[in-house]
């Protein structure tokens, strides 16, 4: 009850926020929804599914690449397209890398994500010439939904019109998301989680259920990543460093992982204290640490499993 | 002639690599050993050896600048890695409410303890780079024909081959080495045994600690130490760990050595993909034999 | 119990979002009271120290002008935030201009961070003073026009004024070459344009070994191998971090240093780290726009010189100047377009044209915005010598050379220019 109260307050806030005058915070959440997206993605393959990718930052980075691609190099502006593009994209590549790492579980798993994550950021660097190197490649300003507003300058557009447009896309995505969680592939997962011998032997088919929920996270990270990039104008290798997944998965414990409003609130609380506290100290990085040992120790289920303590009775 | 300077060259080739491999194998090998016994993959290994680095190199500028002769900073480095590891026990407290939980909770918060430590790096020591400028030297250097090669490496290198070998021995032969092997394999059973978990634990992740901070400070007369070079050194230690076999000992040396070689092997013939090389291997290694090449029984 | 916590959690949650919103609502820009100039400083990682040494120059330049008493009157105010990824840095830059309102923003030193920036400066009207970051790509093809970014000088110039040193001193002296440079943009370019003038000055070449290592990589043992397989007369190396004294360790540990001639194009910005013990005389050692030693040196590069090493226990180098610089620039471009307006405070687009071709005091000298929003300033390099009180290199004799003579002009690829030269 108190979380539905309290979604629908945050939901009214969050669309009310660009008419409150705050341009600097609206654009600070522009970064959020991109984030919440893919920690949609991430919670599937965690929460659901038991498996815990050190590596999601690498469709994030696929994401962003696509969109400064097809934006900056080849001219096609229609964010619509670029989004369905990076889906496409995110699925080719992640049914190889998938099929090699879900045969593995836990550490094994964290630790070949972490290393594909790194290869596609040596890729990223190295091969200059077609991606761009440390410089990174330009994301232009896309069309939304077939209209340039070329009149509007990039923070109107940013405040305006992209908020709107990625609050949509969120939207849409946790929709999407809901209906896979308590499909019969959701239950299928949480089976998996607890005991995959158990699920097996149901007929449960294991290897392509956990192969399935990767392609899913990494279409969910590729379409956060294509969000990610457009008010920054840059998509640069840094996304797919093994930190930025790292970061990935603090915000997802923060904002508690097993339950379905976890990955926004994680996003939005993270980008917020990350940017008062980095105006308060240079030493934010160790306040991050400490918080994030602070969530893991004493509160796992991270803030909505605070708020909702109903929930852990019964999982 | 030709032949014989070709032949120089690629020991020299080698050599680089033996010598990066040495301090590799000291990192892997405390990541070994707190994976072996208390099955947490600690990221936060990195950390370990930049303090050791930083720590080796406020130490002997302190003890050169009360006097020290230059030939004993050694001992001094290994002192100061030493008393890092006094840290150990510490840390590890820090670490004991998760240990029943799931490893993904562990990996977490081991990476809590790389994001602190980086600040607590950058508190104490600043950013700029820190450097022992003229003892690299100290020990002289090897000629052989045309290759030369600083005799500090060379002790670099049969320090990490005693510390193996004092390894092995220490796994194999003493009492409390027993108890980590029986432990590492059941740890139930071990329990059941009488073995008191706690000061097992508080003792193996010191040791962990040790061999880290060691690394680092053995390193530090041929390099400097910088901020983040911890964050850099941890991918190439979950290579030597993945290569070897996770919780194997033998492994991280042959890991190391593997590792170590490669690329020094591949900055001498394809240096486009230095950077890659090393992620090309892990994923192989992973696919191909995933529990490595001295995979352990675990529990 | 519960229903306590949980209101509690409810309650700090809504107020940290409440709290949170209204510290952006910050009154508009003003009129009077303070100056407000933001700042983006490196303050992680390999680009940490020279972040931190822009930082110095910048607060050098706060702190005397506030002292003489403001720009017009107003008192200078610095608001500081750290440049780290690009994606976070152009976060910063619209928090100092949307949110803290700032008149000016001055900083940024990495090449990706300085590409996002350009735009986003031109989006958000502010304009951004950078200390460095100036490469090809930002400069002809991403912005060719800018209005509000004032860039830094070009990325190559260090590179092309090492190159022509080493075409007057050793031209006929060297055949076999080699590189290590760091792998990103600015390691390629310099690489580049060192080959493109050899070749402009007929110097028959042959490149035996092209090193990439990291950016910050710590240990160069097998790359010190190769090259001396290699045996290159000459290495060529615009590494500028703690890379830069780790190699010549390194190098002089394996005997490379004996017989080879070094070219280290950025060196000079750690030369307090390329100690004696392993740096050889007799290489050319590039010091970008600052030398700490100049004997022609201003009572001003004199008085910077003496606060930076009593304050920080350390000699300062080029990014306290290039920072210092932005400032003094900032204010000389406000005072000039007040004088042309009759007096008050200018507007933005006075100040920006106040900025084009203004000429201000530099740590090290004279030094002006061009017309095209590209700095002008005079760079520093000689051969290294052991005559000194130092337990480190310095160089003598200083040569110092205009980017009249070593950065391509406006309108002109870096390549056509370098083709044009007579030689």
């Amino acid at each position: 009850m108190i979380v539905r109260a309290l979604g629908v307050a945050a939901a009214a806030a969050l669309l009310l926020l660009p008419l409150a005058g705050f341009p600097y915070t609206t654009t600070l959440l522009l970064p959020a929804f991109g984030y919440a997206v893919a920690l949609l993605g991430l919670n599937l393959l965690f929460g659901s599914t038991g498996l815990l990718s050190f590596g999601h930052a690498l469709f994030v980075a696929l994401g962003g690449y696509t969109a400064a691609a097809l934006t900056g190099r080849l001219g096609v502006r229609s964010l619509e397209v670029v989004l369905i593009t990076a889906v496409v994209i995110a699925a080719v590549v992640a049914v190889p890398v998938g099929l090699l790492c879900v045969r593995y579980v836990k550490i094994y798993f964290g630790m070949l994500t972490l290393a594909f994550g790194m290869l596609f950021y040596s890729f990223l660097y190295k091969f200059y010439a077609l991606t761009g190197g440390d410089e990174g490649m330009r994301v232009l300003r896309p069309v939304l939904l077939g209209q340039p507003l070329a009149q509007l300058d990039t923070v109107a557009f940013l405040t305006g019109p992209f908020y709107y447009y990625a609050l949509g896309v969120l939207a849409v995505a946790m929709v999407v998301m809901r209906r896979l969680v308590t499909s019969p592939f959701g239950l299928s997962l949480r089976s998996i989680r607890e005991n995959a011998d158990k699920a097996e032997s149901l007929g449960i088919s294991v290897p392509r259920h956990r192969l399935a929920a990767f392609v899913v996270a990494a279409i969910f990270g590729a379409v956060g990543g294509v969000l990610l990039v457009v008010p920054t104008g840059l998509a640069d290798p840094l996304l797919a460093y093994w930190t930025h997944s790292g970061n990935l998965v603090f915000m997802l414990l923060l904002g508690g992982f097993e339950h379905f409003l976890g990955p926004v609130l994680g996003a939005v609380v993270f980008i917020l204290l990350q940017d008062s506290v980095m105006s308060v100290t240079s030493y934010w990085r160790f306040v991050f640490g400490a918080i994030l040992a602070v969530v893991v120790i004493f509160f796992p289920r991270g803030l909505m499993g605070l708020l909702d303590a109903r929930r852990t009775a019964t999982s | 002639m030709d032949q014989r300077l070709e032949g120089l060259t690629l020991l020299g080739i080698l050599l680089g690599g033996v010598f990066h491999a040495a301090v590799l194998f000291l990192v892997a090998a405390g990541l070994q050993l707190v994976f072996g016994v208390q099955k947490i993959l600690n990221l936060a290994c990195g950390s370990f050896y930049a303090l050791g680095a930083y720590a080796g190199v406020s130490a002997v500028r302190w003890a050169l600048g009360a006097g020290l002769p230059a030939p004993l900073f050694f001992p001094v480095l290994l002192a100061a890695g030493l008393v890092l590891a006094l840290l150990g026990p510490v840390i590890e407290r820090l670490l004991r409410p998760i240990y029943g939980r799931d490893e993904s909770f562990q990996l977490l918060l081991t990476f809590a303890l790389v994001l602190m430590f980086e600040d607590v790096i950058r508190f104490f020591w600043g950013t700029a780079p820190h450097q022992l400028g003229n003892v690299y030297l100290a020990y002289g250097q090897v000629r052989v024909g045309g290759l030369t090669v600083p005799t500090y490496n060379l002790v670099v290198i049969g320090c990490g081959a005693a510390i193996a070998g004092g390894m092995g021995w220490f796994l194999a032969r003493t009492r409390f080495g027993r108890v980590l092997r029986a432990t590492a394999e059941n740890r139930e059973m071990a329990e059941a045994m009488g073995i008191d978990m706690t000061r097992v634990y508080a003792r193996v992740f010191t040791l962990g600690m040790a061999l880290g901070t060691v690394g680092g400070a053995l390193v530090i007369p041929a390099t400097a130490a910088v901020n983040e070079m911890g964050i850099d050194l941890i991918v190439e230690a979950f290579a030597v760990v993945v290569i070897g076999g996770l919780g194997s000992m033998r492994g991280a040396f042959v890991g190391a050595l593997i590792v170590g070689v490669m690329k020094a092997v591949a900055i001498a013939t394809w240096p486009e993909v230095e950077m890659l090389a090393i992620y090309v291997i892990v994923i192989a290694v992973l696919v191909l034999r995933p529990a490595g090449l001295f995979a352990r029984a675990t529990a | 119990m519960r229903l306590t916590r949980r209101r509690f959690l409810k309650l700090s949650g809504a107020g940290a979002v409440t709290v949170a919103v209204p510290l952006h609502g910050a009154p508009a820009r003003a009129q009077s009271g303070p100056v407000r100039l933001g700042i983006l400083a490196a303050k992680a990682g390999v680009l940490a120290p020279v972040g931190e040494s822009g930082l110095r120059g910048v607060q050098f330049a706060t702190d005397r002008i506030n002292a003489a008493g403001g720009i017009l009157g107003r008192k200078l105010e610095l608001i500081v935030e750290e440049e780290s990824s690009p994606k976070d840095t152009v976060e910063r830059f619209r928090k100092l201009a949307l949110s803290d309102k700032v008149d000016a923003v001055s900083g940024a030193i990495s090449t990706g961070v300085g590409l996002a920036l350009g735009p986003a400066a031109e989006e958000m009207k502010t304009i951004w003073l950078a200390w460095d970051a100036t490469t090809q790509k930002g400069v002809e093809e991403s912005m060719p026009k800018p209005k509000y970014s004032f860039r830094s000088t070009d990325n190559e110039c260090e590179a092309v004024m090492a190159s022509m040193l080493t075409a007057r001193h050793w031209k006929g002296k060297f055949k076999t070459v080699a590189g290590i440079n760091p792998d990103y943009s600015y390691g390629r370019d310099n690489w580049a344009a060192f080959l493109a003038i050899m070749k402009k000055h007929g110097i028959e070449l042959q490149v035996v070994s092209e090193l990439w290592p990291k950016l910050g990589a710590t240990d160069f043992t097998s790359h010190v191998a190769t090259l001396a397989q290699a045996k290159p007369d000459l290495v060529f190396s615009c590494f500028w971090a703690g890379d830069t004294p780790i190699f010549m360790k390194q190098a002089h540990a394996a005997g490379l240093t004996k017989t080879t001639k070094f070219v280290l194009t950025t060196g000079g910005g750690v030369h307090e780290s390329l100690k004696k013990d392993f740096t050889p005389e007799a290489a050319i050692l590039g010091y970008n726009c600052f030398y700490f030693e100049n004997p022609k040196a201003s009572a001003l590069a004199k008085e910077f010189t003496r606060w930076h090493a009593e304050k920080f226990k350390e000699w300062p180098n080029y990014e306290s100047d290039h920072g210092y610089f932005t400032v003094v620039a900032f204010k000389a471009a406000i005072e000039r377009a007040a004088k042309a307006g009759g007096g008050k405070w200018p507007t933005q687009d006075a100040i920006i044209q106040g900025l084009e071709g203004v000429e201000a005091e530099s740590l090290s000298g004279p030094r002006r915005y061009r017309e095209d929003h590209i700095m002008e300033a005079t760079f520093f390099q000689g051969f290294t010598t052991y005559r000194n009180r130092y337990d480190f290199v310095t160089i003598d004799p200083l040569e110092s050379m205009s980017t009249k003579q070593i950065q391509k002009p406006s309108g002109v690829g870096l390549y056509d220019w370098i083709n044009g030269w007579k030689v």
